[in-house]
C-alpha cells in the first residue's frame, strides 16, 4: 500500500492505495465517483476523462500512485449549489446525450476545451472531442451541444 | 511492486541505479507501459514514475541547436512556437498522434523509448539527425538517435540509465511528414514517412534526409534513397526512380527477416509499397514547397 493525497472536484482527500491502482480505480471504487465510466480501458473511448492539473487525461492510463499531489475534475465537480453546468444543460437542450455512457467523458473534454478557448469553431471542437467516441449520436448534437455552451457559458 | 514518484532528476537516477538489478520500469506519461502491465505482457518489479520531475520538462533554444526534454509530452511541442516554420513536420507529427488526452500524456522520450516501429514522433527526429542525452548516477553520454536504435531487438540503454534529452541542430531545409492510419483520430500508424529536403537556387538537392516509420522494425532512416537524391536535380523523373529504390529497400529488408516474421508480414508488403509511392512523393514536394502541399 502506499499512501497519495490529491484534490479532487475542490476536496483534499488522502487514502492509502494498492501500488497497481489506475487514477480511474481510486475515482470509482475509493472515492466513488462513478460518473467516471470504464469504458475501453485503452485510451480509445474517452469514457474515463477528467481534468488533471487543468489538462483531459485518461483516468484508466494514469496510475493512481503518479496523480499524488494532483488537482482533478471529475463530472461530479461540475454541477453549483444544485445548478447543473452550462454545458450540461446544452447536452441536454440539444439531445446530445443517447444511452449517456460517453457523456461524462464528452462533457469533461468540451470543459477543458472551453475553459481554454471560450469561443471555438465547429471544427476545434470537433478536434477537442476527437478522443472520446459516442456510439449513439453520431456526433453533430453533440458538437451542437457544444457550441451552444460556448455561447452559453458566462465566466 | 514497489513504486516511487521521483521529484528530481538526481532522485530517478538514483532509484535506476538501486534497483538495475530488479525488473525495474522508467514511467512518465504511462500511456504504452500502463497497457502492457494492464494486460499482464509485463509485470515489474519497481516503477519509476518521472512525470513530476520539472527539469525533463523544458524547450530550449541555443544559437545553432533546440533541445527539448525527454518528459515534454506531445501537446506542449504543437504548442510552442520554436516549431513553426521549418521544423512543422515534428509539430505536425505529435498533432496526429492518440488523442487530446494521449498528448496530453505521452511523452517524446517516451515515445523514443517505447521503441514502436510506429511511434510518430521519431522519423522527423530522425531527419533532424537528432542526438539523444543519456544519463545515469556514472555520468552523461551522447549518442545519435539512429545508434540507439542500431541493434534492432534491443535499445542501446543500460538499466540504470535514463534519457533526459533530445537535441538538433537548427536545419537549412523544411521538414514535412506524412502518415497513414485507419481513420482520422486515435490511430496508430500504417507507415509513415518524413523528409528533410534543401534545394539549392538552381534546384540541387544539397542536402536530403528521409526516415519512415513501420516500414521496418524500428523507425529508420532510408540511406539508400537519400543516397540517390543527394546532388541530384530535383525532377518528376528522379523522384520516381527514388519511389522505386525506397520500394526494393522495403522487400528486401522483409526478406532479410527470419521466415517466421517473413511469413507474417509478407501480406503487408503490396500494400505498402503501393503506398509509399504516393505519400514519399507527397513529403518531398511538401519540403520543396516549404509547407505548401501540391500533391
Amino acid at each position: 500500500m502506499i499512501k497519495i493525497s490529491l484534490t479532487v472536484n475542490e476536496k483534499d482527500y488522502t487514502l492509502n492505495i494498492n501500488e497497481d491502482k489506475r487514477l480511474l480505480d481510486v475515482l470509482r471504487e475509493d472515492l466513488g465517483f462513478t460518473g467516471v465510466k470504464e469504458g475501453c480501458s485503452e485510451g480509445e473511448c474517452g469514457a474515463c476523462t477528467v481534468i488533471m492539473d487543468g489538462k483531459t487525461v485518461n483516468s484508466c492510463m494514469v496510475m493512481a500512485f503518479q496523480a499524488d499531489g494532483s488537482n482533478i475534475t471529475t463530472i461530479e465537480g461540475l454541477s453549483k449549489n444544485g445548478e447543473i453546468h452550462p454545458i450540461q444543460q446544452a447536452f441536454l437542450k440539444e439531445g446530445a446525450v443517447q444511452c449517456g455512457f460517453c457523456t461524462p467523458g464528452m462533457i469533461i473534454s468540451a470543459k477543458a476545451l472551453l475553459d481554454k478557448n471560450s469561443n471555438p469553431t465547429r471544427e476545434e471542437i470537433r478536434e477537442a472531442m476527437s478522443g472520446n467516441l459516442c456510439r449513439c449520436t453520431g456526433y453533430n448534437k453533440i458538437v451542437d451541444a457544444v457550441e451552444r455552451a460556448s455561447k452559453e457559458v458566462v465566466k | 511492486m514497489l513504486v516511487y514518484k521521483a521529484k528530481t532528476k538526481e532522485e530517478a537516477l538514483g532509484f535506476l541505479n538501486k534497483y538495475k538489478d530488479k525488473d525495474c520500469k522508467v514511467i512518465n506519461g504511462g500511456t504504452d507501459l500502463i497497457l502492457k502491465i494492464k494486460d499482464k505482457k509485463i509485470n515489474p518489479d519497481v516503477l519509476i514514475d518521472i512525470s513530476g520531475i520539472r527539469e525533463l520538462k523544458n524547450i530550449k533554444e541555443g544559437n545553432d541547436y533546440l533541445f527539448i526534454g525527454s518528459g515534454v509530452n506531445f501537446t506542449e511541442i504543437v504548442d510552442n512556437n520554436l516549431f513553426d516554420n521549418n521544423l512543422k513536420g515534428l509539430k505536425y507529427a505529435c498533432s496526429l498522434i492518440g488523442s487530446p488526452q494521449i498528448r496530453n500524456r505521452g511523452t517524446i522520450g517516451g515515445n523514443i523509448i517505447n521503441a514502436s516501429p510506429a511511434a510518430d514522433s521519431v522519423p522527423p527526429l530522425l531527419c533532424l539527425d537528432s542526438s539523444v542525452i543519456i544519463e545515469s548516477k556514472e555520468g552523461k553520454r551522447e549518442l545519435k538517435l539512429e545508434d540507439l536504435y542500431k541493434n534492432k531487438s534491443q535499445l542501446w540503454l543500460r538499466k540504470d540509465e535514463l534519457l533526459t534529452e533530445i537535441k538538433f541542430k537548427k536545419p537549412e531545409g523544411y521538414l514535412s511528414f506524412r502518415k497513414i492510419g485507419a481513420r482520422k483520430a486515435i490511430t496508430i500508424s500504417k507507415l509513415s514517412i518524413s523528409t528533410l529536403v534543401f534545394l539549392t537556387n538552381d534546384n540541387i538537392i544539397k542536402d536530403i534526409r528521409i526516415s519512415s516509420g513501420a516500414l521496418a522494425r524500428l523507425p529508420i532512416r532510408e540511406l539508400e534513397v537519400e543516397k540517390y537524391l543527394l546532388g541530384k536535380k530535383f525532377t518528376e523523373k528522379n523522384i520516381d526512380v527514388a519511389i522505386n529504390i525506397l520500394q526494393d529497400s522495403i522487400k528486401n529488408r522483409l526478406y532479410s527477416e527470419p521466415e517466421e516474421v517473413l511469413k507474417r508480414e509478407i501480406v503487408f508488403l503490396p500494400y505498402k509499397r503501393s503506398a509509399v509511392k504516393k505519400i514519399l512523393r507527397e513529403v518531398l514536394y511538401e519540403s520543396i514547397n516549404k509547407g505548401e502541399v501540391i500533391a
